[in-house]
Formats: structure tokens, C-alpha cells, sequence
């Protein structure tokens, strides 16, 4: 593990080699059984580190580009400046260069869990293609991964129910990324949007219509006037 | 003639022979036909061609083997003969304690370290009774900022999802199946899970808000201090005896029951909002014994799959059965906005209790025909069975038992007199009641009429329905081995079950009796005759109305 784990008592890999395991891990979906390769869940104190990787190298990638490390504080306290979310963090758009190794210390200030869950990395080297950060409530949790080669714009998000939904969502742009994904707070709108008019906007409808109504017939009235 | 008077006559004429002669008044009809005598036949509408319907298929395979009997972390559980089984390393890890199970039972299970801690042995009796249970609170069909996709998603019947919230216990991972699935997981569904302690045991249970609302855990019925031993609110309730667990805040509740019984808890902010989108579940208190390791949880109530000491003394197999209703008005309406404040206006100003139906009606979470997957009572002659019944609804339910009389032994979780056990076939339950009852399967013809598939039902009609669709609801069965097929789904001698299988069923697309009765089930064509003279009534009577125009301006000028 890189750098020491404050909470980090008790740490135990288990690496889920046999189909079957990694078959009740995924519930009832057939297809995860057939993946072979070898994926780590590493449980501590502070929660669970998935697919911890500081040295296996992207097959596009000849050698490790850049190091950086960014420490992501998570919680209520962070959803305050954007309003209509609950949950948040204090850094929602990461930018790193291809084939960079990047370590991310999560800190969780609210008393419940929260993940820093990355999705789209190959699978080929993290399982499912994700990285997982869990963090405990009040709990530190860090880990490391190395992204390839090319442009993408990752999802970054916590996967407890509404979370995402209510706040905590992010991205990792590698290079010139990919796109910005959508409703990320302070960083993009969402896709389905609300309406948050007054109950009686009708009236206001209506109400605009008539000086439109006026201002047209008067006009018109002038025009007339010139003509004749 | 002008040329107006041709279309005057024409429209006229087309306006008359239009019109459906069912439409005139019946002086006129019977006038008419003293003249010319009644109307020529005419066949009747074709019968529509039946849709195909598909279906799920009613009981899923069991892959992973959770129903058979087995040893998990020393725990034996036992086999589970409904089609769909809890997961047993999740039940192992409730009897043993999260703190006391191998990595590899506890990573399997899903559940995190400090989920059901136990401690110390405080009565050197044989097991622990200090017990430490943390529950997390999850939203089911939940809104997305982004798509129409319902989020973390639980069907209580085909194709139904209503938005709920359910205590869960902590686990850690993903919520869904995997990322690619929507489906949440085994451990997050209706009902909130049915808590398990002994008589005297030391319990704290930590409530970890992690959802976007505050709550709070009220002990229904359970021997609670008002306030624990700092001072702080221990009762769940926000008017007298606490601020609610904000989100992203945890609060520990402290308590030690003196008295058995089946008992209740359910939030209590809002509580006519909050107790109907589903966070309640039953509390049950285990008399004191030795060596009695309790199934902490029961996720989504049904078989006790190690039912206590106590139980196994007087009992051959243990139910918990959790009845439920739902206003679809009401849990919908998360669905409906993603903006956390227009959903707090919307559950808590616009919404009106007072005017509210139900539309949904459940047993452990699930409606028929899903009811049959995991909430059969499977029995055999001459066995003595223990249901734990809570009505967690916002109406009574006439429980009906076929086949069977049976005894009420405790009502809230308090013996009834022994010589005043109550023996009938329809148990009255009001909102928020508990009955234990003892389902006696002799066949004297009092209390068993004999083996079969007997149902087991809300007897009020809508009870039975789903959304006023039948058969639907909370309809389940008491159900004999020798009438259970290898797989677990009943052996019935009635109609098909496929249309009951499909979501179109509940959405009123086939016919009543399709599946077995097909001249008998088609729905109408429609009448194209009729159509096509509406359509010429309409028009004529719109040549009229422009004529008449026409000639008020001409008189005007
Ligand atoms: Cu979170
Ligand atoms: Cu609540």
C-alpha cells in the first residue's frame, strides 16, 4: 500500500480468482463469471480499497508519465454550495495526462460511508473496470491506479443509493478527456431538467400576453394610419 | 335551385341518415319500428385476436445453491424450501456477528465488519448479549438527474416499482448487481429487515443516515428508556424526544427489553410520510435461553432460516410475515423530481394523507404472483408452526387462513390468556398490530382440513388485488411438502400462471380469462360502421353551422 493508513489495523487481500467467487460477488449475472483475471478487494479499518494498481502498466502505455496525488474531501458539507444537492465533494473535475499513476486520499467527513468509485478503466487490468475508494464515516481511505494512454473523461461517483444522484459526482479527464459528462454540480447541467416555475405561471403566461396583444394593435393601428 | 339550397338539402339529408339510430329517443325508435318494422342483422363486432404475453418465468433456477441446508462459519442453517432463498452467508454472519466470521463468509455475505457486532456474554449463558447492530438507509426506485431509469430498482410485482425507503443493514460495494445491472442487491428490498434479539440482551443500534432526508428509529412496543444513559433522546421521536439523524449523521439508540414478544420499529419523522415509504420493520425480542445465538436479521422477513431456542422448544418452523400497503400517489413521487427540496415539498405539503388509497398491498415486500417465489408457508402434517404477523399498513387486514383454523397466542407481544386462545380462520389486524399465531396442521378438520395448497389472504377485496388487478396483492398460501415440486414452486391444479408472469397483466393489457377460456376472453373490436357515420355526422353538421354564418353576415350587410 502507498503511504500509511491511519485506521489501517487489520489489512487482508483476497484476491478472487475462482469463478465462482467472483460469481456471488457479482450476484446473479452470468457474465462476470467467465472474467479469470485477478482483482483485489482490500479490507481495513477505514473501509475497502478495489483494484489497487501502482505498477501494471496500460497496454498502450510504455511507462508511467507523471505522479500525482490529490486528496478528495467527501460530505454534506460540500453540497452546500450547490443548491438542490445533498451529498458532495470538494473537487468534482480532475485533469492528469495519459499513462499518469495517480493516488487519491479520500476523506470522509460525514458519519456514513461514501465511495470515490472510478468506472471505464480497461478490464483487461481492474475488474469490471472500475477503482474503488470506501470510506468509513470519518474514515481516510487512499489507494492508486494508472490510466492509459488515451483521451477519456472517466465518471467519478459514489454508488450508494442517491448519492450520485443527490451530489456526488465527478470526473477524471486523462489528456484532452472525452467530453463533460452531464450534471456534475459546477461543472455541467443535468439532462432531464426541471422546471421550477411558480404554481400560477399560467397566469403569468397570460398576463404577458395581453401587453403583447396591445402593443401589436397599436402598431398595426399606426401602420394603417401612414398607408391612408 | 341555388346552389345553397343543394347543400342545405345535402347536408340535411347526410345529417339524418347518419345518425345512430340507438341515439334517437325510444318513442321515436318504437315509432319507427311500428312503420318498418325492426332494424335488419347485423353481426356484432369481431372478437379481437388474443395478444401473446410474455412471461418471466415464475421460479428463477438456484444457481448459487441458497436454499439447501448447509454449515456456514460453524452455523447450521437450515434448508430453505421456498424458490427463492436469503442468502446464507448473510445469515451466518447475522448469527455469528460480523466481528466473528472468517474474511472469506464475511466478503460473500457483503456485510461490513462493525454491521452486527457481538460482544460479551453478560449472563455466562452460552451466547452473547451485547449486540451492536448498524442499519443504513437506501432509496429503491429512486429519480435520476439524468435519466428516466429508475435508480437501484426492486419490482414488488411485474414491472411494479414504487419509490421506497428501507432500513438496510451496512454492507459495503456496490449497491446494484454490478455496474451494468440496475437491480439492487439481495440485501436491499422491502421489507425493512426483521431484527432479532434476546430477552435482556444490551442492544445498540447506530442509524447511519445515509440517505437525503432526516430519520430517525422508533421502538414500537420494544422496553426502551426515554433517553439513554447520557441524556440523549433514545425514543425516535422528533416532537419529545430528539432532533432527527440528519444525512450524512449516525445516532445510536440504546437499549436492553425486559419483556419478550413481537414487537415493531419504523421511523418517526413525518411518520405519516416516512412509516409508509417503508421504513419499518418488526422487532422481535427471543425469551432468554442458553446457547441462544439469534438470527439477528432477517432480510425481508419470511422463514427464519435459525429460529431461536425458545422457538424450537414449542415449534417445528418459524415465519415472519409483514404486511404492507402502498399509495402509489405517494411513493411515486420521488420518482418524479430529482430536486431533493421539490421532493420534501412534494411528500410533505402537497401530498395529502387524509384523501390518500392504496393501490399496492404486499407481504414481505413482494406481491403476488412474486409472493410465491419466497413467502409460502411450507409445512407438513402434524407440525406446530409460528407465524409472527405485523400489519405495518395504514388500514387493518382480515388475514385468512384456508384449509386451516389456527390460535392467536400473543397479540402485540403479550400472551393471551392460555385458556383463551383465540381459534378462527380470519384474524383482524389493525395498523401497526402484532399477532403471533400457532398454525396447528392436524388434520381433525378444525385445524387442518388436510394436505393441499391452501391460500393465505387479506380477505378485504382490494387486498387481493394489485391496482385493482386480480389475482394480485398479498395472496400466498399455506403449501404441504408433498404438494411442493423439487424446485420449490407449489404443484397447482388451476389455470396457467404465465399472464400473472408478465407486466402487460398489470397493466390491463390481457383480457381476464385469455389463458384458458379464449372465445370467452377476447375483447371487442371496434365498430368501424359507427365510426364512419360519426364522422359523416360531424362533418354535416359542420357544413350546417358554416351556412348559418354565412347567413347571419348576409343579413348583418
Ligand atoms: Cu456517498
Ligand atoms: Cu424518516
Amino acid at each position: 500500500m502507498p503511504g500509511p493508513h491511519r485506521y489501517c489495523v487489520l489489512t487482508i487481500v483476497i484476491c478472487l480468482t475462482s469463478p465462482y467467487l467472483s460469481y456471488a460477488m457479482s450476484g446473479h449475472d452470468m457474465h462476470h463469471s467467465e472474467q479469470k483475471q485477478e482483482h483485489a478487494m482490500v479490507y481495513n479499518d477505514a473501509g475497502m480499497v478495489m483494484n489497487h494498481n501502482d505498477s501494471d502498466l496500460p497496454f498502450d502505455c510504455k511507462k508511467i508519465s507523471r505522479d500525482y496525488a490529490f486528496t478528495i474531501h467527501a460530505g454534506v458539507a460540500y453540497a452546500r454550495d450547490f443548491p438542490g444537492t445533498v451529498f458532495g465533494m470538494d473537487q468534482r473535475e480532475i485533469t492528469v495526462d495519459p499513462c499518469s499513476r495517480i493516488t487519491i486520499t479520500f476523506v470522509n467527513e460525514d458519519q456514513v460511508r461514501h465511495q470515490w468509485m472510478l468506472h471505464g478503466l480497461p478490464k483487461y487490468l481492474y475488474d469490471q473496470g472500475m477503482f474503488t475508494l470506501e470510506a468509513m464515516g470519518e474514515h481516510t481511505q487512499s489507494g492508486t491506479f494508472i490510466v492509459p494512454g488515451d483521451d477519456k473523461t472517466y465518471l467519478v461517483h459514489c454508488d450508494l443509493p442517491q448519492h450520485m444522484e443527490k451530489g456526488m459526482k465527478g470526473q477524471l479527464v486523462v489528456g484532452r478527456g472525452s467530453g463533460d459528462l452531464w450534471s456534475i454540480p459546477g461543472v455541467s447541467r443535468e439532462f432531464r431538467q426541471q422546471n421550477y416555475l411558480p404554481g400560477h405561471a399560467a397566469l403569468i403566461f397570460l398576463l404577458a400576453i395581453m401587453p403583447g396583444i396591445t402593443a401589436s394593435l397599436i402598431v398595426f393601428a399606426r401602420c394603417g394610419k401612414i398607408k391612408s | 335551385m341555388s346552389r345553397n339550397t343543394w347543400i342545405w338539402g345535402t347536408a340535411i339529408f347526410v345529417l339524418l341518415i347518419s345518425f345512430p339510430p340507438q341515439w334517437y329517443p325510444e318513442p321515436v325508435r318504437l315509432q319507427l319500428a311500428a312503420w318498418f318494422g325492426a332494424d335488419a342483422y347485423r353481426a356484432l363486432p369481431e372478437s379481437a385476436q388474443p395478444s401473446a404475453v410474455k412471461s418471466e418465468i415464475a421460479c428463477p433456477e438456484d444457481v448459487l445453491g441458497w436454499r439447501e441446508a448447509q454449515e456456514i462459519a460453524g452455523v447450521q442453517i437450515r434448508r430453505s424450501l421456498n424458490c427463492v432463498a436469503d442468502d446464507p452467508y448473510a445469515v451466518a454472519a447475522f448469527v455469528r456477528g460480523t466481528n466473528n466470521i472468517p474474511q472469506s463468509v464475511l466478503m460473500r455475505s457483503g456485510l461490513t465488519q462493525d454491521a452486527i457486532v457481538k460482544g460479551r456474554d453478560l449472563d455466562n449463558d452460552g451466547d452473547p448479549d451485547e449486540i451492536h447492530i448498524r442499519l443504513e438507509v437506501v432509496e429503491l426506485n429512486g429519480a435520476s438527474p439524468d435519466t428516466d431509469n429508475l435508480t437501484t430498482q426492486y419490482a414488488i410485482a411485474p414491472g411494479i416499482k414504487p419509490g421506497l425507503w428501507v432500513f438496510v443493514p451496512k454492507m459495503t460495494g456496490m449497491a446494484t448487481k454490478n455496474f451494468e445491472s440496475l437491480q439492487a442487491r439481495s440485501l436491499l428490498r422491502l421489507p425493512s429487515p426483521v431484527i432479532r434479539i434476546e430477552q435482556g440482551d444490551h442492544v445498540f443500534i447506530t442509524l447511519e443516515n445515509s440517505h437525503y432526508m432526516p430519520h430517525t428509529i422508533h421502538f414500537h412496543g420494544v422496553d426502551h428508556p426515554f433517553q439513554d444513559a447520557d441524556g440523549e433522546g433514545n425514543d425516535g421521536v422528533p416532537l419529545t424526544s430528539e432532533v432527527p439523524v440528519m444525512p450524512g449523521q449516525a445516532r445510536t439508540y440504546d437499549l436492553q427489553p425486559r419483556q419478550a414478544g413481537t414487537m415493531f420499529y419504523h421511523c418517526h419523522v413525518q411518520s405519516h410520510v416516512h412509516v409508509m415509504m417503508g421504513l419499518q420493520g418488526l422487532f422481535i425480542v427471543e425469551e432468554n435461553r442458553p446457547n441462544n445465538w439469534l438470527q439477528t436479521l432477517n432480510i425481508g422477513a419470511g422463514q427464519v432460516r435459525y429460529p431461536s431456542v425458545s422457538v424450537k422448544e414449542n415449534y417445528d418452523r418459524e415465519y415472519d410475515l409483514h404486511y404492507q400497503d402502498i399509495d402509489r400517489d405517494l411513493n411515486n413521487r420521488i420518482q418524479k423530481t430529482n430536486d431533493p427540496r421539490l421532493v420534501t415539498k412534494s411528500l410533505h405539503r402537497d401530498y395529502n394523507i387524509t384523501t390518500a388509497s392504496s393501490e399496492y398491498f404486499t407481504l414481505n415486500g413482494k406481491s403476488f404472483p412474486y409472493t410465491f417465489r419466497e413467502s409460502l408457508v411450507i409445512v407438513k402434517p402434524n407440525e406446530t408452526i409460528k407465524l409472527r404477523i405485523v400489519n405495518g399498513g395504514s388500514s387493518g387486514i382480515a388475514l385468512h387462513t384456508h384449509g386451516h383454523k389456527a390460535t392467536v397466542t400473543h397479540r402485540d407481544g403479550v400472551p393471551v390468556q392460555p385458556n383463551t386462545g383465540i381459534v378462527r380462520d380470519v384474524f383482524w389486524i389493525a395498523p401497526a398490530q402484532r399477532l403471533d399465531v400457532k398454525l396447528e396442521t392436524t388434520n381433525d378438520g378444525l385445524h387442518s382440513y388436510g394436505e393441499g395448497v391452501w391460500l393465505l389472504h387479506d380477505h378485504q377485496g382490494k387486498g387481493v388485488t394489485t391496482n385493482g388487478i386480480g389475482p394480485g396483492g398479498n395472496i400466498s398460501a399455506i403449501v404441504y411438502e408433498s404438494y411442493l415440486k423439487d424446485n420449490g414452486w407449489p404443484r397447482t391444479f388451476g389455470v396457467s400462471w404465465d399472464p400473472y408472469f408478465s407486466a402487460a397483466y398489470y397493466r390491463k393489457e390481457v383480457p381476464v380469462w385469455q389463458s384458458y377460456a379464449e372465445n370467452l376472453s377476447s375483447e371487442v373490436t371496434f365498430d368501424g360502421w359507427l365510426i364512419l357515420r360519426l364522422l359523416g355526422l360531424g362533418v354535416a353538421a359542420g357544413t350546417i353551422a358554416a351556412l348559418l354564418i354565412l347567413q347571419f353576415q348576409g343579413r348583418r350587410s
